[in-house]
């Protein structure tokens, strides 16, 4: 006799289904984790506390819905939470309180993904593909999301409103001064190589 | 010059002073992200026929888009990642 209600999931059924609908996103969450974090260790961090906040609220997820929209939400509250954490802003400053307002501190650090490989041996795919990452990891956290969630991970606008709950007005207008910022950073490449557009 | 795309501008827009190029950027992430109505689609098409300009930022809006789509690296996962999961879940419950 098995249980129907979604609801009263025996453990097993919960931990096969969990298994089933969540665990295959793994990739695009901790692909989007890293773009976020710019670190292995935080990104594996966040990966974690997300699976584990979903496992808990697991009950509140209706199968067959958006699960990765549903993961991504996750991961993108508790990134704010930490970031929070991190850089001491008070706690009731809501996401959407601080629109408009980009802060820079942290896309400095690392240079990206771009190595020291021998530029020689590199194809050209492989360096217009660390040349968008090192641009896009130079574009503050908000633009960099926008991005990664539009462009890479192919949400439509309304899933985007969602994930980061703003409106999708907001959603549009940051996505359009993330292009153009990210655009800024790449045709100054193009110039510093030599190409005019 | 009246033609079809003018028409096709007058008969939806609400906005009065803004000129087609105008209108035409402020729906080009719409028509790049496959979320404009078939109207902002009608429109857009029938201007970028006729206009340079707005067909050459369409055209880099749309390489931007397949750059990042198509060239930026994935990260790899950790093999451990989905074990460690797995087992904390299982102790935290």
């Amino acid at each position: 006799m098995s249980e129907q209600t979604g609801k009263q999931l025996s453990k097993e059924e919960k931990d096969a289904r969990f298994e089933a609908e969540l665990l295959p996103v793994l990739a695009p969450l901790y692909n989007f984790a890293y773009r976020l974090t710019l670190d292995e260790d935080d990104a594996n961090d966040l990966v974690q506390e997300t699976y584990l906040k979903a496992y808990r609220f697991f009950d509140y997820f209706e199968q067959g819905t958006n699960a990765k929209a549903w993961l991504f939400r996750i991961l993108k509250n508790s990134f704010i939470n930490e970031f929070r954490k991190k850089s001491k802003q008070p706690a009731k400053v809501d996401y959407s309180e601080v629109e408009g307002y980009y802060n820079t501190d942290d896309v400095e650090g690392e240079g990206g993904v771009a190595s020291t490989s021998d530029m020689r041996t590199e194809s050209v795919q492989d360096l217009i593909g660390d040349e968008v990452a090192s641009a896009l990891n130079a574009l503050p956290v908000d633009f960099r999301t926008v991005i990664i969630l539009c462009d890479l991970e192919g949400f439509t606008y309304e899933e985007m409103a969602k994930i980061l709950d703003i409106p999708i007005g907001t959603v549009r207008s940051r996505l359009h001064r993330a292009r153009n910022s990210l655009k800024e950073k790449l045709e100054e490449y193009a110039k510093s190589m030599g190409y005019n557009s | 010059m009246e033609t079809g795309f003018t028409e096709a501008y007058k008969k939806m827009s609400e906005e009065g002073n803004e000129t087609d190029c105008e209108k035409v950027a402020g729906i080009l992430d719409l028509v790049i992200d496959g979320e404009a109505s078939s109207e902002e689609q009608y429109f857009f098409n029938s201007h970028i026929e006729e206009c340079v300009p707005c067909f050459e930022s369409h055209q880099k809006q749309r390489l931007l888009k397949s750059i990042i789509s198509g060239h930026l690296k994935r990260v790899i996962v950790p093999e451990r990642l989905a074990h460690s999961i797995k087992t904390r879940i299982q102790e935290t419950v």
